[in-house]
């Protein structure tokens, strides 16, 4: 009896309020179960996929080598981002619920906007991580081919006999396309893109029961969330006084996140100027998403039977 | 009277099947309560409701119609959940975790930290006789070894009810014995259990109150001795009787009986057993007759 005493004199009130301890709790969880399902040898993969990128300097110049070097290390990270992203999203609550874990979850006193935010979390942490570890690989490798260009290319010249500026014309044309600080912009506008698509497919796999079913949706409004600004202008243009079609757009544009947003940082790895309100609108308007989806989300999950 | 522990009053749970309009009656204006400190067995066959009343007590369903309160606080309120400890039916946890792993993430969840919820982990795993196994990832666990964590899981935060689906279900008779044992000790602990099972042997040892549920009504309910005795029945059990001794008993019913009949013989079993195959079979019956 001695031992329950405490337990009857707990005060009840204690966890009427969000914890952000449980969120963490569960955020913590979800990243340990990612992990241990060996997540991070995509690192590895990805390394090797980069170094042999870096060393296939036959066929092109140096300045075509560091921007191919770039394309690739940037859209394999863009690809695991969004793809981790909806993949893992969509497994880890059927997972629960298939394994009986969220019965135990949700009857301790958690909230269950404490276990969506968790999940998301989690993911976004792994995302986050994986995304700054390969950014830390690709300037390692971009750094060292860039010198390396730079010296064997001034060296080829002079050889050459050309004169100095068209050597100084040169040498800065290769370190244009080096390591610049810019890029940390690159990598959030790919981060903030993954966050949104987590939040859709969180929302998603709180309606559908099967996994399956959540990635190929999530996927599919990802492939035209590219396109939504194109169709929206088309249908505009198409039934210029039509109402319904108004409305419709509005929908649509409410539904579909226009994932073009943050195509930019293309731009942004080949040299082109980062402009800050473009910056700042694309993490608002992500911020907007993922509020928007988890709270639609926890609509369903909220009053959702299990 | 203190609070009671579970307070189910007209419970009524339906389930929409497919897309036509059909229903099924899980569970079909349901009353009981388990007073604190006591331990209540609901007892039924498969299908009869016992999952689905837990869940809604639990407030991972809500109740088509009625309520349930826990200690009071109505199930829909977070913070009832302060006060309970699940068990689900065939319960899996988190492969990638540890058995100590699991308590600490249960116990976190439940706001405890630091060295109270250490000393509580080492506590719990040697009630349930696993300190030997806290290290394995719960993917290499046995069955019985994911029953234990699981009790232990839910008794992290030192609940004062605990809820049990099935406790014994796919678990040895060894395995068993010790679940029903660590029942009777939280018992003494002075917590109130409220389990269910569909193998009344099982559970009848342990509990001071069953319900009978039966496709989502309560048939009998009561302590269990007033259930299981029939009044104008009586029953002799022999130890070390010869094949003589009872086929002479048995002339002397025919003989001098004056009305007695020799109802049944054999090796006891489960009176209660008996009983539900009765309810069970005079359902059909009556299914029938209709
Ligand atoms: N989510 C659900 N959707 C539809 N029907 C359900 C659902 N859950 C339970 N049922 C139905 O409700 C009835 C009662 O189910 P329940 O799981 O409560 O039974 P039980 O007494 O726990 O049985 P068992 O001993 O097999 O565990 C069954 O007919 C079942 O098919
Ligand atoms: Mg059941």
């Amino acid at each position: 009896m001695a031992d329950s005493e405490p337990a009857n004199q707990k005060p009840a009130g204690r966890t009427a309020l969000i914890s952000v301890g449980r969120i963490w709790t569960i955020a913590a969880s979800t990243f340990t179960q990612l992990v241990r399902m060996k997540t991070f040898y995509f690192l590895l993969a990805f390394a090797v996929l980069l170094v042999a990128a870096g060393n296939l300097n036959i066929l092109f110049s140096a300045v075509e080598q560091l921007s191919m070097i770039k394309k690739v290390s940037f859209g394999t990270m863009d690809l695991f981002a969004w793809l981790f992203a909806i993949v893992a999203t969509a497994l880890l609550i059927p997972r629960d619920l298939e394994d009986r874990t969220l019965y135990t979850i949700l009857s301790k006193p958690v909230l269950r906007i404490e276990y969506l935010l968790g999940k998301l979390i989690g993911v976004l942490v792994v995302i986050l991580l994986s995304l700054v570890t390969m950014f830390v690989i690709f300037s390692a490798l971009l750094h060292i081919r860039t010198i390396d260009f730079l010296h064997t290319e001034v060296a080829i010249l002079e050889q050459a006999g050309r004169s100095q500026e068209m050597i100084q014309a040169e040498a800065e044309a290769i370190i244009a396309q080096g390591l610049r600080k810019e890029m940390w912009v690159a990598l959030w506008a790919i981060f903030l893109k993954s966050a949104v698509v987590a939040s859709v497919t969180i929302f998603l796999s709180t309606i559908a029961s099967s996994s399956l079913f959540t990635i190929i949706i999530s996927t599919i409004i990802f492939l035209v969330g590219h396109a939504s600004q194109m169709m929206i202008d088309f249908w505009k243009d198409q039934f210029v006084d039509n109402i319904v079609v108004k409305m419709l757009a509005g929908l649509f544009r409410i539904i579909v996140p226009d994932y073009q947003i943050f195509s930019f940082y293309e731009g942004i790895i080949l040299g082109e100027k980062v402009l800050p309100h473009l910056v700042w609108s694309m993490t608002g308007m992500s911020l907007f998403y993922v509020g928007v989806f988890l709270l639609l989300g926890l609509l369903v999950f909220f009053d959702k039977e299990f | 009277m203190s609070v009671p522990a579970v307070e189910v009053t007209n419970l009524t749970k339906v389930f929409p099947v497919s897309l036509r309009k059909e229903y099924v009656v899980a569970v079909d204006n349901l009353s009981f309560q388990v007073n604190a400190g006591e331990v209540y067995g609901l007892i039924g066959p498969n299908g009869s409701g016992k999952s689905t009343s837990m869940k809604v007590v639990l407030g991972l369903m809500a109740p088509t119609e009625g309520e349930t309160r826990i200690f009071g606080v109505s199930s829909r309120d977070v913070r009832a959940r302060n006060d309970i400890g699940f068990l689900p039916e065939n319960p899996y946890f988190y492969k990638h975790l540890s058995g100590a792993e699991t308590l600490k993430f249960y116990g976190k969840l439940c706001g405890m930290r630091g060295r109270d919820l250490k000393d509580r982990i080492g506590e719990l795993l040697e009630l349930v006789g696993l300190e030997h196994a806290k290290d394995r990832r719960l993917g290499g666990y046995s069955k019985g070894m994911l029953q234990r964590i699981g009790l232990a899981q839910a008794l992290i935060q030192r609940p004062r009810l605990v809820i049990l689906d099935e406790p014994t279900a796919g678990v040895d008779p060894v395995g068993s014995r010790q679940i029903r044992d660590l029942i009777l000790k939280l018992k003494e602990d002075g917590i109130s259990v409220f389990l269910c099972s569909h193998l009344l042997e099982q559970v009848q040892e342990v509990c001071d109150e069953v319900g009978i549920i039966f496709e989502g009504r309560m048939r009998r309910e009561g302590k269990l001795e007033d259930l299981v005795s029939i009044g104008n029945q009586t029953s002799l059990v022999l130890e070390n009787a010869s094949s003589e001794l009872v086929d002479k008993i048995e002339r002397l019913i025919e003989t001098e009986g004056d009305g007695a009949e020799l109802v049944e013989k054999g090796n006891p079993r489960t009176t209660l057993e008996r009983m539900f195959i009765r309810i069970a079979s005079s359902e059909k019956q009556e299914k029938e007759e209709n």
